[in-house]
């Protein structure tokens, strides 16, 4: 802005001075180029330095806890940490904000997009260019990524391949082991990850025509065992605190077993009478009506050969009573989130009437019962009739703050195993994928035609320069997975990532040659490498050749990191747009 | 009681020119910071925590709230033209308080001279209120004949045909789409307007009424915009399309309906499908159930049942096997529909409703005892649609009468956040408002016989064009009058004034380049000089208003090329409001504070008109 600082700050008093005059109540804050503003820049650095802390499979825990004593959660990953950090700051939370819905509809990749669009408003800052032409260069060199990114021959994407499950356990383990707060040893991170993929693989139905809907893993975490005591189940486990009696029913043996499954609370009670007033003869009581009428249905429920009697609310203890004395097995207040995954799995129908006769249809069947017990609980694990897509995850972990951070490790697994389904692929991970990123904007912008200038209105100086900050920001990611003080490099060949120990010496660094960030490269003593952030020359990073026998060691979800990017240049953009903040703070 | 005394007891704020003069310089400082094309965004936190981003005038300085009546006038003032236009709002504030700049600097320097004036500033006051009066009614009577004469000639008519520029052969014309860029850029930024214009023109290719006015489509979507859009936050904006149909924003409360079940019949219920025992106030008598008279209170409960049974077998029979409703059901009707293989979506907006009446051509059901097939509407599909976090219902209408000249389609709008997509919301409403007064430009003149001059359509570069046009216009016309009449001296003052008043706003958008401001001005005098030299131009505009296209050369075309386009219409609506603001702010002289009803004495006073004060304030 051409506005010289003695003008800006007459004209701020001056609205200063209007707003306390025109506004009775409280003054809104306003702040005018919040950019320029030393507190909003002190917290956009602060907020950077800490989620860079967090980020990778060796980031730096963060213990959140609340002023009133609340308890406390260790943590690394942004859909914790970022809905911790409250600021009063509007410009900080828009950032936070948009971060956060992309983790929501993704999962993964939450603190890469944080740092990057961080560093790039930063990075947009120092430049020097006009904001509206930092934006316009952004724009244009994210336009860049996502084309390259969407090629066939992008040098950073992998194919996924599903008939072997090796790369969707490689993407599985990078996600967990990412998450340092899960507290997990080597074996114990791929055994968590097999497990993830197996109750992937579980969901999604095999033989079924038309429309493929998929199934659903619940999980149900149990705390005080050992991570490798984890497994999955086929079928619906729940909760079943009275089991006894249950093994000697001979009822059991029949197979399958019809299911019927209530909707409707059948504790006696009527809930759709209206606001109206009743007058009741004296004498008459109105709950032992309704309880005959309940015994009345129960009689033919258990007349139509149910075994197994479910109600999403409660049962009224005399009829409990009543079907467990002919052998049927009760389960009550299961609540509605597993009346869906139950009736996909039974195949029946809710019923919630009570004085129509049960359709035949409305009945569902399992077709074996099993008990199950796990630590303290004690659960019936239902076995699906025919092919089903609903298994059940047990998550075990030493204490509850790790088993917490293991759940939605595990939940943001699941999820991005889904969206594999859409885009089958996966980007080299480990830091590799933003310095071969950076490497081919690099190139591609110095190569850029006049034509593209003009349609950008700027020059070919504005151009390197934005180009410039663009790409530190991008390796500064890559750099961010570091903690140890190490050092991060990029070869001048394939722009892959490489660390270098703090405590090696310039000499031995031959020695410490060991492999690139995702795995895919052997260092070689003919490599020439680069120090991040540094003028290394500009070249075309070439693809790899293909050499099926390596296998990449660590992998990102192509859809995740693909969102996460564009998500985070446009969040810059919009950080960098905004002129004025107003804060009403009635 | 004396009046000087009585308004004592009331804390009185004399207003003077200068206090109005700073309140809208302050406005205008907000505002400009989103204005022209370095403009940027104003971020919100309201009171309530929720962030709101915005370029646009009126949404800023509504957000602004503030409490002062002057700035609440202006405020208003402001709403009201951006209701009726949908654009112009920051100019609107850029050009009042370039006005009252003027208005102060001429009121200083010859104020009214007068002895009836007690001081030097209500001298100034009672000047600067003359001025401006004396501005609007010059303004009233001759600026459209003046926008006619001397802006209309460079502009292009738009055509409604073609909207965009893909589907035209000549692709230099501009069209709607260039319009709603240039409009879009002012207020979604430059990163985003070509991805917004480009869908709007989708939308409106979309719902095209064939054989109506292009205002009816425009009307229809300003109504129905909330039924019409699905935000969702956590995408890149370019993820933004539209979709087939129309997206219900609620999910099925029982299963989905079945993917190879089609064509779907539907219904749309506003009221319970299983009765209520009792309405409130009614009271039912409970007895055994043994006697006839006496009933048991589980007869009455399957009397509920079965009337529910009746009317679900009534529906099965018609085939229908989706239910809309705008209300919640009980859990039996959830229960039996399912069993009776329909899938029901509970309470769906009134808005969302009524669009689906129209588009499926089906009435409601009132009372559920009469279901007819008259309430059966035929979907090509009903299936669920997942958009962000939600899952929705989407479905898509069987043809019927009114599908053959519109396709119904509804638009998926992407953002990073909520604050973002209302943005967009909010600049598409008001784009389909903008178009609407470029249609139909309303004459500006206050005489009611005289018709419109503005032919529909009519549109101009952006980037200052018309006020530069205008602003030259207005210097010919003040040297004009004062040579041909030389007995009113006030109006060539007053052209002059009004036009150095222009200048301000394309000041406002060269701020950062003034070299550019010289050139455009350079140009556009180069053209006006060539325009007087050829013969007038009637012929060109004839010709062109009969074939409705631009075919022939008009001088229109040699501005168009490059830039924006903004329609003249909005410009001149713009410069009569702001200057009728003005007029009235300086009509006010003071501002009475007056108290709230909570304190007793005043409890009377809040009653009686602004003129009793004076003789009951003192009891």
């Amino acid at each position: 802005m051409a506005m010289s600082i003695n003008k800006r700050l007459s004209w701020r008093q001056s609205v200063e001075k209007v707003m306390s005059r025109l506004v009775q109540k409280s003054p809104s804050l306003c702040t005018d180029l919040p950019l320029d503003n030393s507190d909003i820049c002190t917290k956009l650095y602060l907020l950077r330095q800490l989620l860079k802390s967090c980020f990778g499979p060796t980031g730096r825990l963060k213990q959140v806890h609340n002023n009133i004593g609340g308890h406390v959660i260790t943590t690394s990953s942004s859909s914790v940490l970022l809905p911790a950090i409250s600021s009063s700051q509007s410009f900080i939370n828009l950032i936070k904000t948009s971060i956060l819905n992309h983790v929501s509809r993704f999962s993964d990749c939450g603190l890469f997009a944080a740092i990057l669009c961080l560093s790039l408003i930063e990075q947009a800052k120092q430049s020097g260019l006009s904001f509206s032409v930092a934006i316009k260069l952004n724009k244009h060199l994210l336009g860049l990524c996502t084309g390259y990114l969407q090629q066939e021959d992008c040098g950073c994407k992998v194919k996924l391949d599903f008939c072997s499950s090796h790369n969707l356990i490689t993407l599985a383990r990078s996600i967990i082991s990412s998450k340092p707060a899960c507290v997990l040893t080597e074996s114990e991170a791929l055994h968590i990850s097999k497990l993830a993929v197996h109750a992937f693989l579980l969901t999604v139905p095999c033989n079924r025509p038309g429309e493929v809907r998929l199934g659903k893993a619940v999980t149900v975490s149990v705390e005080g065992h050992p991570v490798l005591n984890s497994a999955v189940f086929p079928g619906l486990l729940v909760d079943a605190p009275d089991v006894s009696g249950i093994d000697e029913s001979e009822n059991m043996r029949s197979n399958p077993l019809r299911v019927v499954l209530f909707s409707a609370s059948l504790a006696g009670d009527l809930s759709e009478l209206g606001d109206g007033i009743f007058d009741v003869h004296p004498g008459v009581d109105t709950d032992l009506q309704i309880l005959d009428r309940l015994l009345e249905l129960v009689k033919q429920v258990v007349e139509d050969e149910v075994k197994l009697f479910v109600c999403q609310k409660v049962i009224h203890p005399v009829v409990q009573q009543h079907l467990k004395s002919r052998g049927v097995i009760v389960i009550e207040r299961l609540g509605n989130p597993l009346m869906e995954t139950l009736t996909q799995l039974t195949g029946a129908q809710p019923v919630a009437t009570l004085h129509t006769t049960i359709p035949a249809k409305a009945y569902g069947e399992v077709r074996d019962l099993s008990i199950i017990h796990f630590g303290s609980r004690t659960m019936l694990q239902l076995h699906p009739p025919g092919e089903s897509s609903i298994c059940t995850m047990i998550l075990c972990h030493r204490n509850e703050t790790m088993l917490g951070e293991l759940k939605v490790a595990f939940q943001k697994t699941e999820h991005v195993l889904r969206l594999t389904l859409r885009e089958p692929s996966a980007l080299l991970g480990g830091g590799c994928t933003e310095t071969h990123l950076a490497a081919y904007v690099r190139h591609k912008s110095i190569q850029e035609v006049p034509e593209t200038l003009s349609a950008l209105g700027c020059s070919q100086a504005e151009l390197l320069l934005g180009a410039g900050g663009f790409c530190r920001s991008l390796e500064s990611v890559a750099a961010a997975l570091e903690h140890d003080g190490g050092n991060s490099l990029m070869d001048l060949t394939h722009a892959h990532h490489w660390t270098h120990p703090a405590d090696v010496m310039r000499e031995h660094l031959d020695e410490s040659l060991g492999f690139c960030g995702c795995g895919l490269m052997e260092g070689s003593p003919e490599q020439r490498r680069a120090y991040l952030n540094t003028n290394y020359p500009q070249f075309s990073p070439a693809p790899l050749s293909r050499d099926t026998a390596v296998q990449p060691r660590v992998l990102d979800s192509f859809a995740a990191k693909f969102n996460a990017l564009q998500v985070a240049v446009e969040t810059a953009n919009l950080a960098l747009d905004v002129r004025y903040l107003v804060q009403d703070i009635n | 009681m004396c009046a000087v005394q009585s308004v004592g007891m009331l804390p009185v704020e004399h207003l003077h020119l200068e206090h109005v003069l700073q309140t809208v310089c302050v406005l205008e400082s907000v505002v400009c910071r989103s204005f022209g094309p370095e403009g940027g965004q104003v971020l919100f936190t309201q009171d309530t925590g929720q962030a709101m981003l915005s370029r646009s005038g009126a949404r800023i300085l509504t957000a602004l709230r503030l409490e002062h009546p002057l700035a609440r006038m202006v405020v208003e003032c402001v709403l009201k033209h951006s209701t009726e236009t949908g654009d112009g709002s920051k100019t609107f504030i850029i050009l009042m308080a370039s006005l009252l700049r003027i208005i102060h600097t001429t009121a200083c320097r010859e104020p009214h001279v007068s002895r009836t004036h007690t001081s030097k500033a209500a001298a100034e006051t009672a000047s600067a209120r003359h001025l401006a009066d004396k501005m609007l009614a010059f303004a009233s009577e001759e600026l459209d004949d003046l926008i006619a004469a001397a802006v209309v000639p460079y502009g292009c008519c738009l055509s409604w045909e073609e909207l965009s520029a893909k589907s035209q052969a000549h692709s230099n014309n501009p069209c709607v789409q260039n319009l709603l860029a240039s409009f879009f850029q002012s207020r979604v930024g430059p990163t985003h307007c070509d991805l917004m214009s480009n869908l709007t023109c989708e939308l409106l290719t979309n719902w095209k009424f064939k054989n109506d006015s292009p205002s009816s489509s425009l009307h229809f979507i300003r109504d129905n915009l909330a039924a019409l859009h699905t935000p969702v936050s956590g995408f890149p904006i370019s993820f933004s399309r539209l979709v087939e149909g129309q997206v219900i924003h609620r999910d099925f409360a029982a299963p989905c309906p079945r993917a190879d079940l089609q064509p779907v019949k539907a219904v749309v219920l506003t009221g319970y499908l299983q009765p209520k025992l009792l309405r409130a106030g009614e009271v039912l008598e409970l007895g055994r159930g043994e006697q006839s008279e006496e009933r048991n209170i589980m007869d009455f409960s399957a009397w509920g049942e079965r009337s529910l049974e009746c009317v679900l077998a009534n529906l099965q029979s018609l085939g229908v096997s989706v239910l809309l409703s705008a209300v919640k059901q009980s859990a039996a009707v959830l229960a039996l529909a399912t069993q009776a293989e329909m899938s029901i979506v509970e309470c769906v907006s009134e808005d969302e409703l009524s669009l689906f009446q129209r588009l499926s051509g089906a009435t409601p059901v009132r009372d559920c005892r009469v279901i007819e097939p008259e309430h059966v509407a035929t979907l090509t599909f009903c299936r669920p649609i997942l958009l962000g976090a939600h899952r929705y219902v989407h479905v898509a209408f069987h043809d019927t009468e009114e599908k053959i000249t519109v396709k119904p389609c509804s638009l998926v709008l992407c953002g990073l956040g909520e604050g973002q997509t209302d943005q967009f919301a909010c600049a598409l409403k008001d784009a389909m408002r903008m178009l609407l007064s470029t249609w139909d430009p309303i004459g500006i003149t206050a005489a009611p016989f005289k018709q419109c001059v503005l032919e529909p359509g009519c549109v101009l570069p952006a980037g200052g064009t018309f006020e530069l046009l205008l602003n030259n216009a207005l210097l010919q016309h003040g040297s004009s009058c004062s040579i041909s009449d030389h007995t009113n001296k006030g109006v060539p003052a007053v052209s002059q004034l009004l036009a150095k008043a222009l200048l301000s706003v394309p000041r406002q958008i060269y701020y950062h380049s003034p070299r550019r401001l010289l050139q455009t001005q350079t140009r556009l005098l180069s053209l006006t000089k060539n325009h007087l030299s050829i013969a007038h131009n009637k012929i060109l505009t004839q010709s062109h208003r009969e074939d409705g296209t631009l075919t022939e050369p008009c001088r229109g075309e040699v501005l168009m090329s490059g830039s924006g386009l903004e329609s003249v219409s909005c410009k001149s609506q713009v410069l009569l409001a702001a200057l009728q603001c003005v007029s009235s702010l300086l009509r006010v002289d003071a501002v009475l504070r007056t108290h709230t009803a909570l304190h007793t004495q005043s409890h009377r006073r809040t009653n009686i008109s602004w003129a009793g004060t004076e003789d009951e304030a003192e009891d």
